[in-house]
């Protein structure tokens, strides 16, 4: 199968800031990528040069077998991180104008538009100017403005913003049809957890660098499991006591209940039965680890700040957001 | 393609709303429309006559019969006969010798407005040994139309207003003490007649009339002018100083609405943040020049409108000659390339800044440019071939503002600098939208803290 994207040694500086630095990249056609990484990591950077509108300083960067994605930006939707639409224009003026531009000005681009707006909700708004809309809506219509052309490459720039848990699953749904409709999709998010329940693949940047490009399954096995969840039924137990139970190193209070960490030549497979046997449990699994979980650990050694400002500075994103 | 569907928007988001529509033709409209409604007020409300007294003091002893007769109705009605003439004149020579196309008889309403009806004035002469003081009493009574017959001031006429004093430089006059709200057409008529007697008293006083004098200090002079076809034309120099200007106005203004449209929709896509949805569809150039080009077609619609409203009022005082139609094609080829050069630099001012306040500091240079042919209008419509206009109309982005005032004026240029001055023009156009493509691409993703040159400057190094 042939590459949607490839990037080789791609550099781009502003002034003295370096923004993206030696990123190596090849997005097979058809998959779904997700491209993570704290706010201000150069997610919007790399793929605002995947668009051709800022141009690397050093590197090849190739879109759709193209050098430039100038060359093929009507096979391409793109959800930009900056978005906007015109306030005073109708709902349907205003996609009608963005599907002309993307060169889908047939005469049926009305009743496709009108066949999008029904299956995001928005039957009713075609004839509202777009500023009488919520942000949420104005966002379905950008994602709809995005799609209209039908397009071989999607690529979404941190699309969940802003929306809330009823649209994000819409949203989801509406990527994954066209992932499996088999399109190309990117996606960039700060928010992990989107990617983890979206994507095949993951592609993680920090400070500019890429730190991984690994689809799910490799790091799930790669990052294999350390620890145990643990809720015993009996919400008056101490840490001392799960400490006291065969093969257990130690136990440390959770939200889920406890963390139980295997003695050395310990798996933490084997204190399942051990751990059950010891006293009656509500909840007992494997503690996988989050990308979060496995993000910190990749920039841990790198960083001068703590796992505790890591945490903050990715969830601090979410809230303000 | 999309060039022209990213101009067809910015056109009908500009020409389309209310407020360019009450802008563009409802302004003008009223404009037109009230000029038949102001004739028609003009027959409808004339002032009401005045009738009443005045009481003359006349310390000389050689105007009071003067005065009887110069403000006598008959005299009074006379004089105002020679005014409307004297107005019809000036009028006429404003217009070029030719009357307005059939409407002599508003002409007249708006005359005979100007001048207010014939008042009906008694003069009562008072005693030599009166007391002014004395006589002035109870004129700080206003006046009022309700109370025909009433007294309306006091003229108190100078001893030495006839007969210089020995050592005296120059003659006495009169006071004229009138009451308060008196029409100030009659006031100015009551000093007119006052005015009159006394300069004919001295004249007699001097041996000599009216007429002699009047006759020595006239001097009679017609201006023709000589036409290609050899005939005469009597000229109109005013129409003719004022040709130019309109022209230029008609340029400044059309250009600068297409510009100043352009700027702040080019603000508003980037402070809206829709531009990046535009450029995933578009390159900048495709954005820019489609949104110069839609901006071009609400200019030209103005500049339509303006000169159709123009050429209707020529053609209205038929007076369409003055104008050629070489000098129409001129316009709108000049008000392209004014167009491009003004509207390019706007729009990268537009794409530079992250809202409208920020817009100011950026866009006085440009305006200023604009002020250059206002400055100049009089020496150049003056003296169109002078060296001073002559280079102005080789430097861009003034060239097309200056050399639209040249064709226009008294003395058109030779046509080799009319064609090169469109020649720099169109390299001055390409320069400037050169430069604006390079800022726009740079400037439109850029937030934050708003350029000054040198970081446009360093754009265009970048881009």
């Amino acid at each position: 199968m042939s590459d949607a994207i490839v990037m080789k040694g791609v550099r781009k500086t502003f002034g003295p800031k370096v923004a993206v630095e030696g990123i190596d990249l090849n997005v097979p056609e058809g998959a779904l990528y997700g491209f993570i990484g704290p706010n201000g990591a150069g997610k919007t950077t790399t793929i605002r040069m995947i668009m051709s509108i800022l141009f690397p300083d050093r590197g090849e960067l190739e879109v759709l077998g193209r050098r430039s994605a100038v060359e093929s930006k009507d096979r391409i939707g793109y959800l930009p991180e900056e978005r906007g639409v015109y306030k005073k224009m109708k709902v349907g003026s205003f996609l009608a104008h963005m599907g002309k531009l993307k060169g889908a000005g047939g005469p049926g681009l009305r009743k496709t538009i009108r066949t999008w707006l029904e299956r995001v909700d928005l039957a009713d708004v075609e004839r509202k100017k777009c500023e009488e809309l919520s942000k949420g809506m104005q966002q379905k219509l950008q994602f709809i403005a995005s799609i209209l052309h039908e397009p071989e490459l999607i690529i979404l720039d941190e699309p969940f913003s802003g929306l809330d848990p009823v649209n994000m699953r819409l949203l989801r749904d509406l990527i994954r049809e066209q992932h499996e409709a088999g399109r190309t999709v990117i996606f960039s998010t700060h928010v992990m957890q989107q990617a983890e329940q979206l994507c095949d693949h993951i592609v993680m940047i920090d400070r500019g660098r890429k730190v991984l490009d690994a689809t799910m399954g490799e790091i799930r096995t790669r990052h294999d499991p350390k620890s145990v969840i643990f809720q015993p039924i009996d919400a008056g137990v101490e840490a001392g006591r799960i400490e006291s139970v065969d093969g257990v190193a130690a136990a440390r209070t959770d939200e889920r209940g406890f963390e139980v960490f295997p003695r050395d030549g310990v798996t933490p497979t084997d204190l399942i039965p051990r751990l059950a046997g010891a006293m009656p449990a509500s909840r007992i699994e494997l503690h996988r680890p989050t990308l979060e979980d496995v993000f910190i650990e990749i920039v841990k050694g790198s960083r001068e700040d703590g796992e505790a400002q890591i945490r903050a500075a990715l969830r601090n994103g979410e809230e303000t957001r | 393609m999309r060039t022209f569907q990213i101009a067809l928007r910015e056109f009908l988001a500009t020409a389309a709303t209310k407020g360019f529509i009450i802008g563009a033709f409802v302004v003008p409209g009223i404009f037109v429309s009230a000029i038949p409604l102001i004739v028609i007020l003009a027959m409808n409300a004339a002032p009401p006559k005045v009738v009443g007294s005045l009481d003359v003091l006349d310390k000389s002893g050689a105007v009071i019969n003067g005065l009887r007769e110069q403000l006598s109705p008959e005299k009074l009605a006379e004089r105002r006969a020679d005014e409307k003439e004297q107005a019809k004149q000036v009028q006429s020579k404003m217009t070029g010798g030719m009357t307005p196309g059939g409407n002599d008889a508003t002409a007249d309403a708006m005359l005979e407005q100007m001048l207010g009806e014939v008042p009906q004035l008694t003069i009562n002469a008072l005693p030599a040994d009166t007391d002014v003081e004395q006589a002035k009493k109870g004129l700080d009574v206003p006046y009022s139309n309700e109370h025909p017959g009433e007294r309306l001031g006091l003229i108190v006429i100078d001893p030495d207003a006839v007969h210089k004093a020995p050592d005296a430089e120059s003659y006495g006059g009169y006071k004229l003490f009138k009451r308060p709200k008196l029409d100030d057409r009659v006031i100015d008529q009551i000093r007119d007649g006052t005015r009159r007697a006394v300069l004919d008293a001295r004249y007699a006083a001097a041996g000599e009339t009216r007429e002699r004098l009047q006759s020595l200090i006239t001097v009679n002079a017609e201006t023709r002018e000589v036409t290609e076809s050899g005939e005469e034309r009597r000229s109109s120099e005013e129409l003719t100083a004022m040709l130019p200007f309109a022209f230029m106005i008609l340029l400044v203004m059309s250009v600068m609405i297409g510009g100043q449209y352009l700027l702040t929709t080019t603000v508003e896509e980037k402070s809206s943040r829709v531009v990046e949805l535009l450029l995933s569809a578009v390159s900048p150039i495709q954005l820019m020049t489609g949104k110069v080009l839609g901006q071009m077609c609400v200019g030209f619609t103005l500049l339509f409108i303006y000169s159709g409203l123009g050429i209707g009022a020529l053609a209205f005082y038929k007076l369409t000659d003055l104008l050629s139609p070489m000098n129409v094609v001129f316009l709108f080829v000049f008000f392209v390339l004014a167009y491009f050069m003004i509207a390019s630099l706007l729009a990268a001012v537009g794409s530079a800044v992250n809202e409208m306040r920020e817009a100011q500091s950026l866009q006085t240079p440009v305006m200023l440019l604009v002020m250059v042919p206002y400055i100049l209008w009089m020496p150049i419509s003056r003296d169109p071939n002078s060296t001073l206009a002559t280079v102005l109309s080789f430097i861009p982005p003034v060239n097309p503002f200056i050399m639209m005032m040249r064709i226009t004026s008294s003395d058109a240029p030779p046509m080799w600098q009319v064609f090169a001055s469109i020649g720099v023009g169109i390299i001055g156009a390409y320069a400037c939208v050169w430069f604006a493509a390079k800022v726009f691409r740079v400037g439109l993703l850029m937030y934050g803290k708003p350029p000054n040159f040198r970081t446009l400057i360093k754009w265009v190094r970048m881009a």
